[in-house]
């Protein structure tokens, strides 16, 4: 018992040592820093620059990540895009060739049990729209099918989507996005009205939901007229003919995806080993892709911070040995009235790790300016500074002061009371 | 308070003391055997030529040196045989050093200079103790300037202050007096007069015959070697008056 409290009585002392030393080295540091303000910059600069690219990077990264997951999320991951694609890449094929036809999209919906729903997708060429006196111009027109909005989560919040006797019949029908009512100057009273079209009437039946821009795209300055009328208007679109379908579940994206590999093949008559002649995105692989850049991107980020750490640590080692020399008779004097060594060792160590601590905040300072800059970009995603990101900072450069500090401070503590006041 | 060298417990007994630098191949053997006794409320100068091992003893006595060979005991407890950290400790606590060239921190305050051999021995009332300091060397109205805006005189001044915050058993000058103007160096040793008075222990180290005549007892190195060791006559004053420098600042 008794023997526990004295040791409990020794550790609060320690404590109470430590805390009360910490706060006098602080303090010292500050004064010294102070005093040499300009070679503390110069010898800083290496952490700054670090701690300030590091948080910018990851920020714009993190910005740029989270704000395509969104996206990604918000249209839909488990959709798939299927596309002709040539697998020699080199040669053209005939005009009129179409690789991806409506049998394929009807044998894909018969015999894959993963695929839930499907439309087909054709690009038509960009449409001039009239309405009155106004125009819209240069507007990407997609001919799709009642699905697609389910699919893509985009759905008419006036007016209805257009249905499956619109596309039998292959109507003069159209569905407007937010943008293009913005440029016809009208509100949503368009709806039943004739806008002009490649020199045709289509009647509006919809207004799409705004999906606001993504990267500097914006997603409402779009038209959707059903697959059927954009095919007979442009037959040589057919060539382009898409199909975007969508798994069952998340999970059976992989599944639906060998099984529409496997159907597509046996229609298309693929020998085994011959290359497809189609190709089949994922939006699961997508988001995967942009994850693994940026596993790559924080793996070279961290590369760069790591040498440059060093670089900087290595300059405040520099600066400390430095110091300790211009300081020795300092050092001779705190040891004669009573300084022990680990009193200089800690000094000096608390010294360097302020002065990278200090480093470290200009930086993360610096980090702020930096995408608060960016932001100001109109197309720029929204971006901020994660919090980790700064504590991670400030605990790294303070770790440099550690570690680089150290054999300096371990010099001031052996020196000799006597020689280190002798010094000239 | 005490009358002349027959006072009470011996504070400082070296016992054939030796000290020899090796620099290359060449030995110096800067003291060859000094024995010497120091009682409490001493007030002891220690001259001789320039060489003679004057500021190696008086590093030896202030614990800031280790001797070859012969023991130091300092109020009964061996000093040559203890750790860096117990050395510092000793340093901190019961000695206190004044230098001819002061050694005052640059860009600290005088308050903060006398406080820091208290800050390492975790003393409290900190401040407290060092405005008493400052105010018995009669510089309260200096605690807040800095070195560089004091004389030299009140430098030396701060630091015997510094010197005396820790109440400790002996004050160690070496030549304290040596960078000042005669005038000024007489003020210092006012002050020290006037401190054995009040029963400080006190050794000077001196190259000036007048300095050396306040003292009580007069110690001759001659090569590392004690010359002579004697009382001074003149130095046996009754009383010292307090610096009239100082009697504004206590008043
Ligand atoms: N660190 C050292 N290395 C080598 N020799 C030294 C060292 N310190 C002192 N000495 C030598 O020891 C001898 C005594 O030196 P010390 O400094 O004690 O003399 P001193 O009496 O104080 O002289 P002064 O009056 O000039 O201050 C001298 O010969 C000196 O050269
Ligand atoms: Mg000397």
């Amino acid at each position: 018992m008794r023997s526990v409290i004295h040791i409990l009585v020794v550790a609060a002392t320690f404590v109470r040592e430590m805390v009360a030393g910490s706060a006098r080295n602080v303090a010292t540091a500050f004064v010294q820093i102070w005093a040499n303000k300009g070679r503390s910059i110069l010898t800083t600069l290496g952490i700054i620059i670090a701690v300030t690219s590091t948080i910018t990077v990851v920020s714009l990264v993190q910005g740029f990540g989270d704000h395509m997951t969104k996206t990604f999320r918000g249209y839909g991951t488990q959709y798939m895009v299927v596309r002709p694609y040539d697998p020699s890449g080199n040669h053209r094929h005939g005009v009129g060739r179409v690789t991806l036809d409506m049998g394929d999209l009807e044998a894909i919906r018969a015999e894959c049990p993963h695929i839930h729903r499907s439309t087909p997708f054709v690009y038509a060429r960009d449409g001039t729209i009239t309405y009155g006196l106004e125009t819209a111009e240069e507007v990407p027109v997609r001919g799709v099918s009642e699905q697609y909005q389910t699919i893509r989560n985009f759905f008419v919040d006036t007016g209805r989507f257009f249905g499956p006797i619109d596309i039998d019949s292959a109507a003069n029908v159209i569905v407007l996005g937010r943008t293009v009512l913005k440029k016809l100057e009208c509100d949503d009273s368009i709806v039943g009205q004739y806008v002009e079209m490649y020199g045709e009437r289509f009647l509006v039946i919809g207004i799409l939901e705004s999906k606001g821009s993504n990267m500097g795209d914006d997603q409402d300055n779009t038209v959707m007229i059903p697959y059927s009328t954009a095919t007979n208007m442009f037959p040589s679109q057919r060539r382009y003919f898409q199909f975007l379908v969508e798994a069952t579940s998340e999970e059976d994206i992989a599944a639906a995806d060998w099984e529409m590999t496997r159907v597509l093949r046996t229609r298309h008559r693929l020998e085994p080993g011959q290359p497809n002649d189609f190709r089949i995105s994922r939006q699961d692989q997508t988001l995967r892709e942009f994850d693994r850049f940026r596993n790559i991107a924080s793996g070279v980020l961290g590369g760069i911070v790591s040498i440059s750490l060093l670089v900087g640590g290595i300059g405040i080692m520099n600066i400390m040995l430095v110091s300790v020399t211009e300081r020795t008779r300092e050092i001779g004097l705190r040891k004669s009235i009573g300084g022990r060594r680990r009193d200089i060792m800690l000094q000096f160590l608390t010294e360097a790790v302020v002065l990278c601590t200090l480093g470290g905040a200009v930086g993360v300072s610096l980090a702020y300016v930096l995408t608060y800059i960016a932001s100001l970009h109109p197309n720029m995603v929204p971006i901020s500074v994660p919090y980790w990101t700064v504590i991670l900072a400030l605990g790294c450069a303070a770790g440099t002061g550690v570690v680089f500090g150290i054999i300096p401070a371990f010099k001031a503590a052996i020196l000799h009371p006597i020689e280190a006041l002798r010094h000239e | 308070m005490s009358d002349n060298g027959k006072t009470s417990a011996k504070l400082i007994e070296l016992t054939n003391l030796e000290k020899i630098y090796r620099v290359g191949t060449e030995l110096i053997r800067a003291l060859r055997g000094v024995s010497l006794t120091i009682a409490e409320n001493e007030y002891v100068a220690i001259m001789g030529p320039s060489g003679s091992g004057k500021s190696t003893l008086m590093n030896i006595i202030g614990c800031l040196d280790i001797p070859t060979s012969g023991t130091y005991s300092l109020r009964g407890q061996d000093v040559s045989k203890l750790s860096q950290s117990r050395l510092a400790r000793i340093r901190g606590r019961q000695i206190g050093f004044v230098f001819q060239t002061f050694e005052l921190l640059p860009r600290t305050t005088a308050l903060k200079n006398v406080q820091l051999p208290l800050m390492y021995a975790q003393t409290s009332n900190k401040r407290k103790r060092a405005m008493h300091a400052l105010e018995l060397v009669g510089l309260t109205d200096r605690a807040a300037h800095r070195p560089n805006q004091l004389s030299g005189g009140q430098k030396q001044r701060v630091a015997i202050a510094r010197a005396l915050a820790q109440e400790p058993d002996i004050i160690l000058a070496d030549e304290p007096t040596g960078n000042l103007d005669s005038k000024t160096g007489e003020e210092i040793m006012n002050i020290f007069d006037w401190l054995n008075d009040k029963g400080q222990t006190i050794i000077v180290v001196t190259h000036e015959k007048e300095i050396a005549a306040r003292c009580k007892r007069v110690i001759r190195l001659l090569d590392g070697r004690i010359a002579s060791d004697e009382l001074n006559e003149r130095g046996l004053r009754t009383s010292a008056e307090r610096p009239t420098s100082m009697a504004r600042a206590v008043s």
